[in-house]
């Protein structure tokens, strides 16, 4: 077969596929067999939920130790570290022991926060946590404009295993809740 | 009581229990569609009113009646509230020709009375085609009125739409009435009886396949559905030629293009799929000895015609994108003309030559 014949059946072949709306029959059939193999990727949220892996990074909570004390000690990291300013810490001194510091007001601006996780991330002692809550929908925005309470109430509904304090070293020279080796251990 | 108001009475019932009917259709249409068009997209549709969703549509209507009726500022009023009806009217009035089932007589108080056709006047077909027209008018004014450009625009696209795709309806049947020798739908669908292979689709002499094929596209354009919705394409023109509209009158815009669709699926059922017709001859009740209750089997047979169009147009709707505006028109002008004109000239000399030959 010569070139040009092989053109011209080529080009009937494609004539014909024009008049019998070939193309169209084919999307048709795809269409048709979706139907027929009916699978719904669709889930019925707020029946059934997703899910959610193990590292989701939802609402950010403030953690406690399992006596129950605040693990924030105010250093502002997490502050710094935030990229779009949803933290503001007010540091304090721990009331008759200078050397402790720990966060007297702690502020959390939601309706800008991105989850990265970066303020956990930044955290030297583990004060910031993220949970797997995503349903914070709010009919008035101030309400997510979070303090100190609210945070650690999060943090106590997501997560009820609490880490344990560390046993520090002496009561004046911890810093940042971390023992030092060369500083002999409290007696008690 | 006098002869006339009986029969005034009959028809009046007869006209309560089409609209009842076709309401009802167009009910079970607007959920049928989101389901199938979910169904094929891998989505469920609606889930939430009902078992499975299938209250939606009462819901729809409850929110569409109960919903604001904003009239423009700058609006012709009387226009854009007259455009509306103007649309509907003429897309319910079409269903008074439609043969539904066999063509009987039925005897009540003396007064004969076909059961299944609200009137069988003798040019059933143009009298269709006239109001189709008509139903234009309802869309082009209601986008000129609503004083919005999108609306004038989705008005002015419909406008030339519907002409280029009216006149390749009109043409494509002309092979339908050539064989049938009659303008009377009830007529047309009685010479099909007898087995599919005398539905005008297939039939000798001369089968209408082509002609079927310009109708249904026509038919698909005449009802703005995808893909020939230019005149509310989404994603140019907002709504189209509805924009503006709100509330209850939207909701008459919307049972329109519904009526309209099911009211082209019965003319397409009738004229070339042998209407109320078994595909076999006879029927089956018949040969059981229930030949009072055959007309169940035309009736179900028409439905299913009817309602198999119907998922065409919705097959149709979850494969294939929006056509370019030139597009379209060069496929009205250039494409389906030709083709409907060459079907008439091939059906009359064939159905000549068959008559000589006889």
């Amino acid at each position: 077969m010569t070139h040009a014949a092989a053109a011209r059946r080529l080009s009937l072949l494609e004539w014909f596929k024009t008049i019998t709306f070939y193309e169209i029959l084919v999307g048709m059939k795809a269409t048709l067999s979706h139907l027929i193999h009916y699978k719904p990727v669709t889930l019925q949220y707020p029946h059934e939920k997703r899910i959610l892996p193990d590292n989701y990074r939802g609402m950010l909570a403030l953690l406690r130790y399992d006596d129950g004390t605040e693990k924030c000690v105010g250093c502002d990291l997490c502050e710094a570290a935030c990229p779009s300013r949803v933290i503001r810490v007010v540091s304090a001194e721990v009331p008759g022991e200078p050397t402790k510091r720990y966060s007297k007001e702690y502020y959390m601006d939601m309706t800008r926060c991105l989850f990265c996780g970066m303020c956990v991330q930044a955290c030297p002692v583990d004060a910031l946590g993220m949970t797997r809550e995503f349903e914070w929908a709010v009919y008035d925005k101030r309400q997510l404009h979070l303090n100190k309470q609210q945070l650690l109430a999060i943090g106590d509904r997501s997560f009820p295993v609490r880490e344990k304090r560390l046993e520090l070293q002496h009561q004046n020279v911890a810093f940042f809740n971390v023992s030092f080796k060369h500083v002999p251990r409290k007696a008690d | 009581m006098t002869e006339l108001g009986l029969r005034l009475a009959v028809s009046l019932t007869q006209i309560a229990a089409v609209m009842a009917i076709v309401m009802l259709t167009v009910l079970i249409l607007t959920l049928a569609e989101r389901k199938v068009l979910g169904w094929m997209q891998d989505r469920m549709g609606p889930m939430e009113v009902g078992p499975y969703g299938i209250l939606q549509p009462i819901a729809d209507a409850i929110k569409l009646f109960f919903k604001e009726d904003i009239i423009p500022a700058g609006a012709n009023k009387f226009l854009f509230s007259m455009a509306p009806i103007l649309a509907l009217v003429p897309a319910l009035i079409g269903f008074a020709v439609i043969p539904f089932g066999p063509d009987q007589t039925m005897e009540v108080f003396g007064v004969s009375v076909k059961p299944f056709v609200i009137s069988d006047i003798n040019i059933g077909i143009l009298y269709i085609l006239a109001f189709a027209s008509i139903g234009a008018y309802g869309i082009i004014l209601g986008g000129w009125a609503s004083n919005s450009k999108y609306s004038l625009l989705g008005g002015l696209r419909s406008a030339a739409q519907i002409i280029s795709y009216e006149l390749n309806v009109g043409l494509a049947i002309v092979g339908v009435l050539i064989m049938a020798g009659s303008l009377s739908l009830v007529k047309i669908t009685e010479a099909q009886a007898g087995g599919f292979w005398h539905w005008y689709v297939f039939a000798f002499p001369a089968p209408q396949v082509f002609a079927f094929v310009v109708y249904v596209i026509s038919s698909v354009a005449e009802t703005n559905r995808v893909p020939f919705d230019l005149p509310e394409a989404e994603s140019e023109l907002v709504a189209g030629f509805f924009t503006e509209y709100s509330g209850m009158r939207f909701a008459f815009f919307f049972l329109a293009e519904y009526a309209n669709m099911v009211l082209v699926s019965c003319v397409a059922a009738a004229l070339f799929l042998g209407g109320w017709t078994a595909p076999y001859p006879g029927t089956i009740l018949g040969l059981l000895g229930l030949e009072s209750a055959a007309w169940m089997e035309g009736v179900a047979w028409f439905t299913i015609k009817v309602y198999g169009f119907l998922f065409l147009f919705f097959w149709l709707r979850a494969t294939l994108p929006r056509l370019r505006y030139d597009q379209l028109m060069k496929f009205g002008w250039k494409v389906m003309l030709p083709i409907a004109l060459g079907n008439i000239v091939v059906t009359a000399l064939a159905v000549f030559m068959y008559q000589q030959m006889k």
